[in-house]
């Protein structure tokens, strides 16, 4: 049992170095792509004011933003201060990045988060009520409405909504977490969450459903569906207990490899609803040469992406073990 | 008193984009308590339909168009799945043909089992449970239940699964038992052990089992009485004596004949002519009528209904009729008669030479899988050697090294060492070979050797695999296919074009014209596997190797299969190595016989010495499994 | 009858059958499946032809600012009505449809042409390597990839249609590439391979002769989805205005003027460019699950 114990410890501090490891080389990589890009990082501090400036002004801001050291140097720099829990200040908000994002986070992950288990549990039930009626009408129509709104683009989904609910029948908000001023009231943030959540799911949702039904398809047509019916099974006992059971390990990875995509989808949806989030300030960053903001994002969604990716390792191993995957 | 299971006029029906397939048409029989009915017949000819129908299992696509079905006199052809599941296990359950998918591979074994017996009995304790469990592991012979139940079913062999879909089927203690040919997945030695299991356990439960299988064999060896299915009907029924003593319907013996038993003592196999029709458009008639030699006239007008022969033995042919002319059945009883055999040709040049050949997966890190252990022989110019084994004791392997399949990694090789590393087709992982193989004289395992005479080796060697469906690609026609070794080696067509090639090979192994322009989906199995024997004789080869080239099949496709081999080496005169688990086959059609036993060649010897006194254990162990004068069967025959 | 009967019992032997006509398997060419697709591709090729034709039939310039007739309601003279700039829409769509789908066009051939490589050389590389790169695969395919687009659009700086076409072609790659791995790894197994080789097809052989029509079936299916999501990504772009700058109309361009649209609540400005879109879309999916239809697929068991 110890030793089942110190090789978990083992395979975890290993897979631990490889998640250090990635982000050195991602921050690297990153720091050096984003200050290839042409376009003047003073612009997004300075403003208009820039192209006023003098020569020696001009140096005088790139010394005081650390931007004259040469490359290598500024990414040292930037490592240290990192290390230390300081990621500089965003050129444009002029405020320390982590301020500026710790405002926005919490909504993105907010909007994202319950997207994403809205997805999950209604693409399987979907998926299982497809399955169920393979080929009847209840199963047409879900196929032929998920076809068509999974073909919409997220941004015009999000369009037609604001211009349905909030323009034309004022039903709900179209824009912002929250009314100004009412900042703790939770209905009226439950109020500002239905449309933006409706467009992340309707993009979504048809995709995961889809394949969720294809795969209980597939295995509703293995050999041991009809050995466990004949041993007296009902329809339903066999396809919750034993085909649900196979189909859910790799359910569940593929859900987790998706979470940086579902997240990476209500970027847009945000814009649209001028939701404060982490989607506004990426497209901002990366168009103003915000290098410090760029690179907590870019780190952001690299840490994300891992940690799912870690997941799925984990469920898969899990299901070696189990000898799902053989 | 009301039969057990009486089944009246059942038709089944699938729906398939090409229309709808007429599994079962018209079908009567009955069972009683206790007994044992094998349903005999080639694939396609609807007994599986039949049992899936009776236990309501059949697929979306599949349906009952006619008939009853009654269980103790009520009739359950109109049940819906909720009275169904009910009946399902308590009163019937099925053990289904490949062991290998039919459990599921994310439960444990226990599980699985105590599952089926909680589904009868939800007030069973925990302990009581286990119990049950292990006492049915104990029951299908499966030692060490208490550890064993813990472990899923990819830990077990084919087998071992088997008993554990036993152990579920008897886990609800069913009256009636459905057995969907539920040894043919299984290997030679172990299909017997099965086999016994079966016999005993009905025994001592007693209960009816209805017994699917296609071999003649196992039916004489397992059933009470035995029901000969063709096309979807059953063509005749009887007592097992009835039916193997006096055959009475054309089909039967047919089938019979083209036992290779029966075919002692003759150059070549019987064979029913023809293929059996498609389900999709019944012809009219007698659906036997066009592959029967002694067809009636009014075969071909009317179908003929079940003659009375005794009480217990009906047959549908016309023959029966008091019009017809008597015929005496052509079955001939004949297994003292000495086994055809060619003289042995002593002074024969030795084509391929095998010396201490060694092959060596490793599985992972640190362990390895010694798949061919030491294995020394001789196949000389003209000799059809056949190897036997059962599947994973090498002989796969052996073929592929003898074809050059694994490729060796050149620089050991060429330091001296008789050692070489490499990577297997897939690249997947490094084995290692030892041993040498001499094919004219020359060492094909040394690189520089072979790339020296490649073309050559490329030329005169071909193989023939056991799954003609992977062997032939899909997206080529079948001239295509057939002609294809010609066009890698620029060969320039002896017969003036590809096309007329590629005719003259098919006219050759006895394929239809018509089929040059076909894709390999447009035909059946037999023909498939004719065209890759065209593809391979192209080339005027002088070593055929051929890797389970008629376990796939039908028997009646089998045999005739192995008559186009005989035929084909006698016309022209290649060395053949032909590799087979069914010792009759191999009996029949080879030389000498070499025996392969977890990775080991344990006996080699000219055929007729070999099966009359077997040396080695095994070899005994295989012979036993087979049909002879001491057994059930072997007294049927004589 | 009965005299035809009596002689009916006289041995004939084997007689052949008429051969019965053998029918094709239909397969992939069912009745619903083909409706659909018959569908897909006429509505496709209208909407092709008309945004590559369409100064035969448009008589108005899409860019010309009218700006007295700005916002102006479906209508005879505007057959979709004008956007906040005067632009006539249903000249916009024609000549944005030209754009948007030529994007997406060359992406595709770009993502189909790395995919197409990578995966064949990881198909064909020893074991370490393959699990390597799909290693790298899997990672890059769960990049967020609007993110990666942003990115590398601003590093290449000023968007055009070829700066455009060339990241969504490098950031769209990763499916195919693991589909055609998966699919040269198991044909490599097949033993109608393993049989060629042993008759001495060398490797150009059995690329041409075998690999190739066996993907390229497989792969039909991503590379049309990949159009589809192409054109999706162009859109996206420039609604959020990374993409082509306004002057340059493609459909997502049009829609990035709803801003100002919502606020006139001219919904037509919205309406009309997505309804094209999507319906352009649609019939991408179409023909794309046309093409993927499993056959293969066993009946339900349950």
């Amino acid at each position: 049992m110890t030793g089942n114990r110190w090789g978990r410890i083992q395979y975890l501090g290993e897979k631990l170095l490889i998640l250090i490891v990635s982000l050195l080389i991602l921050s690297a990589a990153v720091f050096y792509i984003s200050r290839l890009a042409p376009g003047d990082p003073l612009v997004s501090y300075y403003g208009d004011r820039v192209e006023k400036m003098s020569l020696t002004e001009r140096e005088w801001a790139e010394d005081r933003l650390g931007l004259n050291e040469p490359l290598a140097v500024q990414y040292a720099c930037w490592l240290e201060n990192a290390l230390r829990g300081d990621f500089g200040i965003s050129y444009k908000y002029k405020l320390p990045v982590v301020t500026v994002i710790r405002e926005r986070i919490g909504n993105t992950l907010l909007l994202g988060g319950i997207g994403f288990v809205l997805i999950f549990v209604l693409a399987l039930l979907l998926g299982i009520a497809c399955a169920c009626h393979e080929g009847r009408l209840l199963d047409s129509v879900i196929c032929g409405i998920g076809t068509v709104s999974s073909c919409i683009p997220e941004f015009w989904v999000s369009l037609l909504l604001v211009l349905v609910f909030s323009v034309n029948l004022k039903w709900l908000p179209g824009s912002g977490a929250h009314t100004a001023g009412q900042t703790g009231d939770l209905g009226d943030r439950v109020r500002h969450l239905i449309l933006p959540l409706t467009a992340v799911v309707l993009g979504h949702l048809w995709y995961y459903a889809y394949m969720v039904r294809n795969r209980i398809l597939e295995e509703v047509g293995a050999d041991y569906v009809l050995l466990a019916k004949a041993k007296g099974l009902t329809r339903g006992r066999v396809l919750f207990r034993h085909c649900l059971q196979n189909v859910l390990p790799s359910y569940l990875s593929i859900m987790a490899i998706s979470a940086p995509h579902i997240l990476g989808g209500t970027y847009i949806i945000e814009m649209v609803f001028s939701y404060p989030g982490l989607g506004t300030l990426t497209y901002e960053s990366a168009r103003y040469h915000d290098y410090n903001l760029l690179m907590i994002l870019c780190m952001l969604t690299g840490i994300i992406v891992m940690l799912c990716d870690l997941a799925v390792q984990m469920v898969c191993k899990r299901g070696t073990e189990k000898g799902a995957w053989p | 008193m009301a039969e057990l299971l009486e089944v009246q006029n059942l038709s089944v029906s699938f729906e398939t984009p090409k229309g709808e397939v007429q599994a079962v048409r018209d079908v009567s029989f009955t069972l009683h308590t206790g007994e044992v009915l094998a349903v005999v017949g080639e694939s396609g000819s609807g007994k599986s339909a039949l049992c899936k129908a009776v236990m309501k299992l059949l697929p979306a696509s599949g349906r009952i168009r006619a008939g009853g079905i009654y269980i103790n006199g009520t009739d359950i052809s109109r049940f819906g799945e909720r009275k169904m599941h009910k009946l399902r296990g308590k009163l019937f359950s099925m053990v289904f043909q490949d062991p290998m998918t039919s459990l599921n591979p994310t439960m444990t074994i226990g599980a699985q089992i105590a599952e089926a017996v909680r589904i009868h009995d939800p007030k069973i304790t925990r302990r009581q449970l286990h119990d049950r469990v292990v006492e049915l592991m104990q029951l299908v012979e499966i030692d060490r239940a208490q550890e064993r139940m813990h472990l899923y079913p990819h830990h077990f062999s084919g087998g071992m699964r088997q008993r554990c879909v036993m152990a579920i089927a008897l886990a609800g203690n069913p009256t009636i038992l459905f057995a969907d040919e539920p040894t043919t997945a299984l290997d030679v030695t172990i299909q017997a052990q099965i086999l016994g299991l079966f016999r005993k356990i009905q025994q001592d439960l007693g209960m009816a089992t209805v017994f699917v299988t296609h071999d003649l064999n196992v039916a004489a060896e397992a059933a009470d009485r035995v029901a000969v299915m063709y096309a979807g009907k059953i063509v005749e029924i009887g007592t097992t004596e009835e039916i193997f003593r006096d055959p009475r319907h054309p089909y039967t013996w047919g089938l019979l004949r083209s036992l290779p038993v029966y075919g002692r003592g003759q150059e070549t196999l019987y064979t029913i002519p023809g293929l059996p029709p498609a389900l999709l458009h019944p012809p009219k008639g007698d659906a036997f009528a066009c592959r029967n030699p002694y067809a009636l006239a009014i075969d071909y007008e009317e179908e003929p209904p079940l003659f009375r022969v005794s009480d217990t033995h009906y047959a549908a042919t016309w023959l029966l009729d008091e019009r017809a002319p008597k015929i005496t059945p052509p079955v001939r009883k004949t297994t003292d008669l000495p086994l055809y055999g060619r003289s042995v040709r002593k002074e024969q040049e030795i084509l391929l030479d095998v010396q201490h050949l060694t092959h060596v997966f490793p599985l992972d890190k640190k362990t390895t899988f010694k798949a061919v252990d030491d294995v020394s022989f001789q196949i000389k110019r003209g000799e059809i050697f056949g190897l036997i084994g059962e599947s994973g004791s090498g002989k796969s392997t052996v073929a592929r090294l003898i074809m050059n399949l694994y490729r060796p990694n050149d620089g050991m090789a060429a330091a001296g060492k008789r050692q070489f590393h490499g990577q297997d087709t897939q690249g997947r992982s490094r084995l290692h070979s030892a041993g040498r193989i001499l094919y004219r004289g020359i060492d094909i395992t040394d690189p520089a050797l072979f790339r020296q005479y490649k073309k050559m080796l490329q030329t005169t060697r071909q193989i023939i695999f056991q799954d003609s469906n992977s062997s032939l690609n899909q997206r080529m026609k079948v001239w295509d296919i057939i002609t294809e070794p010609l066009r890698i080696q620029h060969i320039v067509p002896p017969r003036g074009s590809l096309r007329a090639e590629a005719k003259f090979q098919m006219h050759y192994v006895g394929l239809d014209e018509a089929y040059l322009n076909r894709y390999p989906t447009e035909l059946s199995g037999g023909q498939r596997q004719r065209v890759a024997i065209a593809r391979a004789l192209s080339m005027e080869p002088e070593l055929l190797v051929a890797d389970e080239p008629v376990a796939s099949l039908d028997v009646s496709i089998q045999a005739q299969i192995v008559n186009l081999f005989r035929h084909l080496q006698q016309e022209h005169g290649f060395s053949f190595l032909f590799i087979a688990h069914d010792l009759a086959m191999v009996e029949f059609l080879c030389d000498r016989v070499g025996v392969m036993y977890q990775g080991k060649l344990v006996e080699t010897g000219e055929t007729r010495e070999l099966f009359a006194n077997p040396r080695h254990p095994y070899t005994k162990a295989l012979l036993s499994a087979m049909p002879k004068s001491g057994s059930r069967f072997g007294e049927m025959l004589a | 009858m009965a005299v035809r009967m009596e002689n009916g019992f006289k041995i004939v032997g084997i007689r052949t059958l008429p051969r019965e006509e053998q029918v094709r398997p239909r397969g992939r060419w069912d009745k619903g499946s083909g409706r659909v697709f018959t569908g897909a591709v006429l509505v496709l090729t209208t909407i092709i032809l008309g945004c590559f034709l369409c100064e035969l039939f448009v008589a108005r310039d899409p860019g010309y600012l009218d700006l007295r007739n700005y916002c102006v309601l479906p209508g005879r003279e505007f057959l979709f009505g004008t956007d906040t700039m005067g632009r006539d829409i249903f000249a916009m769509i024609w000549y944005g449809g030209r754009i948007s789908l030529t994007i997406g066009i060359a992406a595709t051939m770009l993502s189909t042409i790395l995919g197409v490589v990578f995966g064949a050389l990881s198909g064909c590389a020893p074991a370490w390597a393959d699990a390597l790169m799909m290693r790298l695969v899997e990672i890059l395919l769960s990049i967020p990839s609007l993110m990666a687009v942003i990115l590398i659009q601003a590093i290449l700086g000023e968007a055009n249609v070829f700066s455009i076409s060339f990241v969504l072609g490098i950031t769209g790659w990763m499916s195919i590439a693991k589909v055609v791995r998966s699919e040269v790894r198991q044909i490599r197994e097949c033993e109608y391979v393993i049989a060629s080789r042993c008759m001495g097809g060398g490797f150009f052989h059995i690329l041409w002769k075998h690999l190739t029509p066996n993907f390229v079936s497989s792969i039909m299916f991503m590379v049309v989805m990949n159009i589809r999501s192409a054109i999706v990504a162009e859109s996206t772009l420039s609604f959020m205005g990374i993409g082509l700058p306004v002057e340059v109309i493609t459909w997502g361009s049009m829609l990035s003027l709803s801003e100002d649209a919502m606020l006139a609540n001219a919904w037509w400005i919205i309406l009309f460019p997505g309804a094209f879109l999507v319906v352009a879309l649609l019939c991408f999916t179409g023909l794309g699950n046309h093409l993927r239809r499993n056959f293969n697929r066993g009946q339900s068991n349950l």
